[in-house]
This record gives C-alpha cells, structure tokens and sequence, in this order.
C-alpha cells in the first residue's frame, strides 16, 4: 500500500486543483449542477483515498465537506456565500494537509483541530436544521437560529477501517484432505432454504459459489428443487432461476457465519436458517431418515416428480470433480471432510436420489453385465448411424426421433456404467487384513488409513488391481517400513503409516498408497541396476530415471527373498497389470520420509464422451472431460509463434502442433483450431485443423500391435464406418516432455 | 487462473492499488476511468468479472452497471461496486442497478482478493 | 471342422514376384481392399487400422516386413487377417499382399527344410518349403513368428539405454 502513498498524493494534489476551478466557476453561478456535483465527487474520491492510503486526517475533513456537497447536490441545502467560503478555505487546508500528511508538527496539528472543530459545528449547525424538518435549507434565509436541541452528529465522524464483511477465507484449492482447524465447539445443525428469486442468476450471482463456501464450514448436503407452484416448463424463461435449494450444515461456526455466506444475495432470495439439531445430524445412525423428514417439510418440490423429463447440466464450476449421475439429479452432494487429527477412517457414502435410500439390491452375475455393457456399446454405435443417417435427411420426424434415441442410448448408456461401477471399498477393506497379519509377522507397527472407499470403479478393473496393490503394499511393509526401534531413533512415531487415498481426478480415478518409511534408497537401486547390467555405470541418471529401473523385468533389490514380497513379481509385472487396465503408475519418494505410489485409471473403459476434429482429413477424438476450451487461430500464428508458446485469452498456452508432430502432408488449414485441455495443473493446446462435433465413443482398442503407441489410446468407429482415433492427451503431453512446463 | 478483471475508478490511485493487487494473484486486469472509457473493453473479449466505483464523470457506476446488464456478453458476469458509504439505499440502488456485490472503501488487499473470490471462481 | 485336413491347406499368396503359403488356420478371413486409417508415429510397416465390421483391426504392409518396399495398392491388393499368436495371447492382425492365389494341399513330408544361411529372408520366419513345379519353390511362413517379429527386435535395441 506504501508505494501507491505516493501516487495517492499526487492524485489528491490534482483533485485539489480541480477543485480550486469548479468553484471559480461556482463562485458566479452557484447553481451549476455539474460543477456542484464534481465537488462532491471530489470529496468524494478524496475521503475514500485517504482512507485507502491511511492519510486519516485528510479522510477525516473531507468526510464532512463531501456530505455538506451531498445535501447540496440533492437540493437540500443551497449553496451560499457560507459554505463557498468554506469550501475555498478547505482548500488551502487539505493543502497543507497534504503537506504533513501525518501532521508532524505541532503547528499544524493545531490548525487541523482548530479547523476540524469549525466545520464540525457548520455541519450540525445544518443536521439541526435538518432534524427540525426543513426540506431545504437557505442560510441566509435563516435569521433567527433555532434552539439548537444536543444532537448527535447525523454525519458520523469516520471510523477507522474496519472490515465490515466478515469474508469467508479463502476459498482454498481443493485436495482429497481438506483443512479445517480442528475444532472443538458443539457442531450445530441447520436446514438453510433458499428459495431464489427470479432475476437471481441475472446479478452475476453463481448459486454454486454459495453451496462452495457452505461447505467450508462444515459437511454439507444440497437437495435441489422448484417452488411447489411455480414453472410451466413449456413456457420456462431459462435465465431466470426458479430452483429452491434445501441444505443441510453441520457446523460449528454458528450461524452468523452462514449469513454471511449470504450476505450479497440477501435480496435476491428469500433465505431461511433454521436449527434442526444440537448435534451433528449426519452423525445420526438413522441421518438419512431423519434428514428426509426435514425435507419434507419444506415447501419445494422434488425435480423428478415433474412430469417432463430433462436433463440437468451441470458446468465444472466447482474444483471437486462431480460424476454425472445416470438420473436427473435431485441431489448434488458437496460433501467436506472435517479431519480429526488422528484417524481418518470412514468417509461419508453417497446416496442416490429420492426416498427409498436403503434401496433393495439384487445380484446379477458378471457375464450378464458384460453383456449388457457390450450391447450398450453396439447400441451407441448403432445410433451414432442413425443420427448421421437422420442429419442426411430431410425428414423431421426421422430427425426428432433420432434425437429421442440419442437422448435415450446417453441415459441407459450412463445408467449401464452406473451399474457396473463399484466402489473401492471391497477392494480395499481386504487389505486391512494384510496389513495387520503381514506387520505382526515383521515384527512392525503399522496401521492402515483408507479414504475415499467409497469411489467407483468399473467393476472389472477392481479385480485387476488386488495383485498390483497387494504387491505394493507388501513391498511398503517389507523394504519400506523401518522396525519400530530405528524408526524411534530417527524421530518417528513407531507407529508406521500406510495411507490409501482413492479420488476422482479429471476423467481419472488415483489411487494413491503412500507411506511414512525409509524410502526408496536410489542409490542401491541405482548400484543393483549396474550389477545387472540394466544400465551402465557411467550413464548420468536422474531421480526420475532410477525409478524408472524398479520398472524393468527382473529387478528386484531384496537381497534375499523373503516369504512377503516373494520373487519375480516385480514392479514391472505391476505396471504392465495397471497399464493392461489402461492406467499408468507413478513412483515418488523422499529418502528418510516415505515413499508414494500413485496409480491412475481412467473411469471408463469403453464409452467416452468425446470430441471429434480432423487433422489432415484423419479423425481424431479427444476425451470431452479434458477439453477445456476450444480456440481458432489463424494458421500462421501457429507457425510463427515462438517456443511453441501462444497467448490465449491473456494466458501463455504452450501447445503441440499435431500436423508436425504427426508429418502431415497435405497443405493445413488457413484456419486451425487449438483444443485446450487440461492436465493436472497445466493448460496445454493441441492444434487440429477442424472441429466437426461432440461424439459419443465407443472405444475399441488399437490391439497389443499398438502397445507401444503412446499417444493414441484407441480408436471408434464411427457412425459411416470411418475410423477415428482417440488422442490420448495427457500421454501426448509426456512424450514430448514436461520440460517446457513450468 | 486466467480469469479477467475490469476495474473502472475515476482515480488514479484506486486503479493502481487495485490492478496491482489482482495482478499479483494472477488475474488480468482492464482498467478504465469512468464509465464511458470502460465500454471500450467490453468489445466481446473474455471478461470474468467487472468492479466499478460509483461516483465517476462521464459514466457514473450505475449507469454503467445497467448498460454492461443489456449486453449479452456480459449479461452475467459478477459485478462489484466500490463503497464508501455503509447505507443501504446505496447498496439497494446499485443492486437494482444489476450489481452482484459490493466492496467498502477503504479496504486492505487482502479483502478485495477474498470478496473478488467470493463471486468470481 | 475336421482338424486334420486344416493342417495340411496352405493358402499361397504373393508378395512381389515372390510366392508364400501360410496354414490356413491361421488366416481367418481374406478381404478387399478397404479403407485404412493412419496412425501417426508407428512404425513404417504399420500401414494403420480398418474396420472389420466393428472390430479395429491393425494392418501390417507385410512387405516392409519382408524389407521388401511397401506395397503398391493394385487391383490384386487383398488383406489377409490372421490369427496369431504373441507369448500366451492371440490377436488379431491384418497383412497387405499384393495378390492371393490358391488353397494347397500340402503334406508333411512335401515340406522341404528351410534354407539357412544366404537367404534372402530372415530364416525365422520360414518354415519350410514347397516344391510347387519345377520352377517354384513356395516358402511357407511361420506367420505368428513373421507378425510378432518385431517385439524382439525392439526389445534388443531398447535394452540399450535406459527410458
């Protein structure tokens, strides 16, 4: 703020001296509107920059000069020979003000108050008159002074800054473990209804920033619904809002913080906050019923009990990755963690929509999913045809009937994933077993953290990975973890710790294991890869490049075979389990602190959302969960662009130009389109020539004569039997090096 | 990040504080001096969020406000306004106008950072 | 399908001036010319992948397999798709040949051994060898070793150095 103090003055000495020529010209027509109104705005602008740059004094004076200009401007008070004199006098003040801005020395400080307290009493002289009634006041008119009654300034004096919104913190980049102070203050629950007006969405307003900051103070659970009697769907005008949200809050920050959730939206809403329980309802054993009762005395009506059926579309606003639910969605969970410090065992569940949440299940064998999956897959290609056939066609009704069964093929399509999605949880829970029996046999202290079981995964690459979590977990046991004695010595708790954390992740589900051991010592793996000839002494490697060996076939660094880790499954027969499921495994490691094995999975395994873009008249598919923006561009920037480097929208992308990456012949477009998509952090383009549409993929895989093809993660078929292939983005963007990523 | 700001402020002063501080968390910022001047930035270019000081020549906040809610661009941007004033009326007026929000001057970086991430994600 | 007589059917086919058999168990299908889909960054003797009816099939120009130079689509250009066999998986891959000529019949002891040193071919990939007339010699591959070739190749070089 200091070095806009500067700039501050400079600024208010040009005020000033704007202002010293609004009153001559005011001194011969006191009536001139405008100059009157720049008076004010002068004081305006001068009292709320002192205040801004701490010149308190300044602020202080102007403050009561800007609400005498105010009552001018507003036909109020006239402006006489009085407050002239006043004003110009003002000027050789601030002046001086502006000189000892802190006023230093006494003289001054002196004038100031001398100066302060005249206009002070100018101005109640004028609040008197204005208490009395007097809807404007002439000065000179006023011979005889009224009783002059005690009364309180109706211009207070300027308070120091004080923060009048308590704002939420910030809204912190979410992870998989949320900070929240642990706190130990009773959890109060509260239903908060908000029942939107109609212009809400037209005040900028984004009713999922508040659902965001909710869930800063506690675990929060949105139910979403429309006001009883309000829509004709037909007739509906989309940019008004006519949803009423009913949310339950567990927090202990009482609900003055809730309010200020609220606090721009107050008028735009009728907002409710009412008290439903001492304690934390979601702590209750019977939490979802209870909750179900408390909705139903809301006024609002479920969305699915409309008679029409539609599809909500939710916009990635939120950090937190949500799944696009099979069914309308009445409920959209935002759920938080609140960590206790020590275990972090189970995690909230998430239920699906209406009433009947201990919903009846049935088994039904795999086969018979299978089945199901590829037929849904057959389906999608097969309507893929008909809306190509239909788009051909002059025949409206072919065209809307193809369009129902777009509509259609999507929602059984979502729901057949739906179904055969399983949450982690089977998998995991066995490997609490493993963990207790294995550290009992090594003599180790060690206990296991799960969170995030209840993330879903395709039911069939859940099996895939036991072998490869196993493997991974008895490696962590066995070489990882230290006996509890050296782990003492070296300042550790002799309780070891294994986390598995599962979570969504862009169009991927991450399965992290990490533990608090020894590490990865990479010099002995560095040494045991030149014993066996894997690499030659001389080679300079990397850290990245020493992981790297704990990949290839027969390594192994266990000098003995122990009966855990047993021999020949190495990391190599890991990786290539995970990569046979279409994901990828990181290994990351801090000598003396732990290591880190992430492993990545795609969510689906055969129908993607997608893209589809031509280059060089091959088509091509990117995952549409990964798109972030799409782009045209003059070719010849493409090419002249330096680095590969591009500013898009004010932000430096750097991008892959696929005709040269790929050795395209044929003459590019005048025209090319960057897809910009995402990858972990960053922001990367791909240049394509055209963007033909979105397109649901059924992904066929290129076949292990494509193993070794990274940048092309399968093909489709499309709807005229054309092939096109489906970019794999984040491999794109690791082949040819994160080295230009900053 | 990548989001843009425009801030619109008669004074120098404010401009500068207030670009300086977005700019350093990684916004982009459009400054514009009144109203009038701020028009010229809302061309079609991405803007993510405005924030504007009432009291200006040539184009007071209000006005402004109304304008940037006829142009269907900007129709639902977020918009900030800057007040001195702790009154309602003022508050009620520029939220008629079509605001979203409001900042109080004087205000320390800090809280301009956290009210712009408030409505602004 | 009577096992035994499969044994003994080679289906001839050439390659340039060059005739080869293959079992016909392992050619599931011959089909025409059809469109191919270029997958950039592969090796040059993958000419791409086609659509058999739903299936993404990789095509190999089995030419440059044979370091031959790559095929020139004639008239005559068929793919076969084969059934071959890498370690303990079978897939399914497409070979370009210049033209497909006729079912033999082929006994067990009308196989010559294969010619060793001085080959014009990689003897890998040769299984033997027919006497068709007096001018020709037809060489019968060994097609899972001809299509899965390239994993050793690779495999050697990549051993080299390190990532």
């Amino acid at each position: 703020m200091d070095q806009f103090k500067q700039k501050a003055i400079e600024e208010a000495y040009e005020l000033i001296a704007d202002l010293e020529a609004s009153l001559l010209v005011l001194e011969d027509n006191s009536d001139d509107k405008n100059h009157i109104s720049k008076v004010f705005r002068i004081m305006h602008t001068l009292k709320g920059n002192s205040a801004m740059f701490g010149f308190d004094y300044i602020a202080e004076y102007t403050h009561h000069i800007e609400s005498i200009y105010d009552l001018v401007r507003n036909d109020k008070l006239k402006l006489n020979k009085d407050i002239f004199d006043l004003t110009l006098n003002s000027v050789d003040h601030l002046n001086l003000l502006l000189e000892d801005v802190n006023l230093a020395e006494e003289a001054n400080k002196t004038r100031h108050t001398a100066k302060l307290n005249e206009l002070i009493d100018f101005v109640k002289k004028i609040n008197a008159l204005i208490e009395s009634g007097i809807s404007f006041i002439d000065l000179d008119a006023a011979k005889t002074p009224k009783e002059q009654a005690p009364i309180e300034n109706v211009v207070e004096p300027v308070k120091p800054v004080e923060a009048e919104i308590i704002i939420q913190s910030k809204v912190e980049e979410k992870t998989e473990n949320i900070v929240v102070e642990e706190t130990k203050e009773q959890i109060i629950s509260y239903l908060i209804t908000i029942i939107a007006h109609k212009e809400m969405l037209q005040l900028g307003t984004n009713p999922i920033f508040l659902f965001d900051d909710l869930a800063q103070l506690g675990k929060t659970e949105v139910y979403v619904g429309i006001e009883k009697d309000s829509v004709d769907f037909i007739a509906l005008n989309p940019i008004q809002c006519h949803l009423t949200w009913n949310v339950i809050l567990a927090t202990s920050q009482g609900e003055d913080a809730i309010k200020d959730v609220f606090i721009f939206v107050e008028s735009d809403c009728d907002l409710e906050i009412k008290k439903i329980a001492d304690d934390n309802v979601f702590d209750k054993s019977d939490a979802q019923t209870f909750i179900y009762q408390i909705l139903e005395t809301t006024s609002s009506k479920s969305l699915l009990e409309f008679n029409h059926s539609f599809e909500i579309i939710t916009t990635p606003v939120v950090k937190e990755e949500k799944k696009k639910a099979a069914i309308p969605t009445v409920k959209a969970t935002v759920t938080e963690e609140i960590a206790a410090p020590v275990e972090i065992k189970k995690v909230e569940k998430t239920s699906t929509a209406a009433k009947d949440a201990a919903a009846t299940s049935i088994r039904v064998p795999s086969e018979r999913l299978d089945t199901l999956m590829n037929l849904v897959s057959e389906l999608v290609t097969t309507q893929a045809r008909l809306s190509m056939f239909a788009e051909t066609s002059d025949n409206t009704e072919v065209t809307a009937i193809a369009e129902n069964v777009q509509k259609l093929t999507r929602q059984l399509r979502d729901i057949a994933f739906n179904i055969c999605l399983v949450p982690i949880q089977n998998l995991l829970t066995r490997f609490q077993r493993l963990v207790r029996d294995l550290s009992a046999e090594l003599k180790k202290d060690v206990e296991l953290y799960i969170e995030g079981s209840e993330t879903e995964l395709d039911k069939s690459m859940i099996e895939s990975l036991s072998d490869p979590i196993m493997h991974i977990l008895r490696n962590s046991l066995d070489h990882g973890i230290e006996m509890p004695d050296v782990r003492e010595k070296l300042g550790k708790p002799r309780m070891a710790a294994i986390h598995i954390r599962a979570f969504y992740s862009g169009a991927n589900v991450i399965l992290q294991i990490t533990d608090d051991g020894a590490g990865i010592d990479l010099e002995k793996v560095r040494s045991k890869a030149i014993s066996k000839g894997l690499v030659s002494a001389d080679v300079n490697l990397t850290k990245k490049d020493i992981i790297e060996l704990l990949f290839l076939p027969g390594f192994s660094t266990a000098e003995k075979i122990t009966g855990v880790s047993g021999r020949g499954v190495g990391m190599d027969v890991v990786r290539r389990k995970i990569m046979d499921i279409r994901g990828e495994v990181d290994v990351d490691t801090k000598p003396g602190a732990g290591t880190s094995i992430s492993i990545r999975l795609p969510l689906t395994l055969s129908i993607i959302d997608g893209l589809l873009v031509e280059i060089d008249t091959v088509s091509y598919i990117i995952p549409l969960s990964v798109v972030d923006k799409c782009y045209a561009v003059e070719h010849s920037r493409i090419v002249s662009a330096y680095n590969n480097i591009i500013v898009l929208d004010g932000e430096q992308i750097p991008f892959y130009y696929m005709r040269e990456e790929f050795n395209c012949s044929t003459p590019p477009p005048v025209l090319a389109q960057i897809i910009v998509v995402r990858y972990e952090e960053h922001r990367i383009g791909i240049v394509i020539d055209t963007i033909i549409g979105e397109y649901q993929a059924v992904l066929k895989p290129l076949g292990k004569m494509y193993k070794k093809q990274d940048m092309i993660s399968g093909a489709s078929i499309l709807g005229d039997g054309t092939i096109a292939l489906v970019l794999d983005s984040n491999k794109i963007i690791k082949r040819f090096g994160h080295q230009e990523l900053v | 990040m990548g989001k843009t700001i425009l801030i619109v402020d008669d004074s120098a002063s404010i401009r500068a504080v207030v670009c300086f501080t977005l700019e350093s968390a990684g916004y982009e910022v459009f400054a514009g001096v009144d109203g009038q001047d701020a028009l010229q930035y809302l061309d079609g270019r991405k803007i993510d969020l405005m924030v504007t000081d009432l009291h200006m020549p040539n184009m007071d906040g209000l006005e402004l406000i109304k304008v940037v809610r006829q142009m269907d661009m900007y129709k639902f941007i977020p918009i900030l306004f800057l007040t001195t004033e702790s009154q309602e009326s003022k508050k009620l007026e520029a939220k008629q106008a079509g605001a979203t929000g409001w900042i109080v001057k004087p205000f320390v970086p800090e809280k301009l950072l956290a009210v712009v991430e408030k409505v602004a994600r | 399908m009577n096992e035994l007589s499969t044994l003994t059917s080679y289906l001839s086919f050439k390659l340039g001036d060059e005739t080869f058999a293959a079992n016909v168990s392992k050619v599931l299908n011959i089909l025409e010319m059809t469109k191919i889909t270029k997958v950039p960054k592969a090796p040059e003797y993958m000419k791409g992948v086609i659509n058999l009816r739903g299936t993404v099939l990789p095509l190999v120009d089995t030419r440059i397999k044979f370091g031959l130079t790559a095929t020139e689509f004639t008239v005559n250009t068929c793919i076969l798709v084969l059934d071959i066999k890498i370690g303990d998986d079978s897939l399914q891959v497409g070979g370009l040949v210049d033209a497909v000529q006729e079912v033999l019949e082929i006994e067990p002891n009308q196989i010559l051994p294969p010619p060793n040193i001085g080959s014009k071919y990689h003897s890998e990939f040769i299984s033997g060898m027919y006497k068709a007339s007096e001018e020709q010699f037809i060489m019968i591959l060994d097609m899972d070793k001809v299509f899965s070739a390239d994993e050793l190749i690779e495999v050697h070089e990549s051993s080299q150095s390190v990532h």
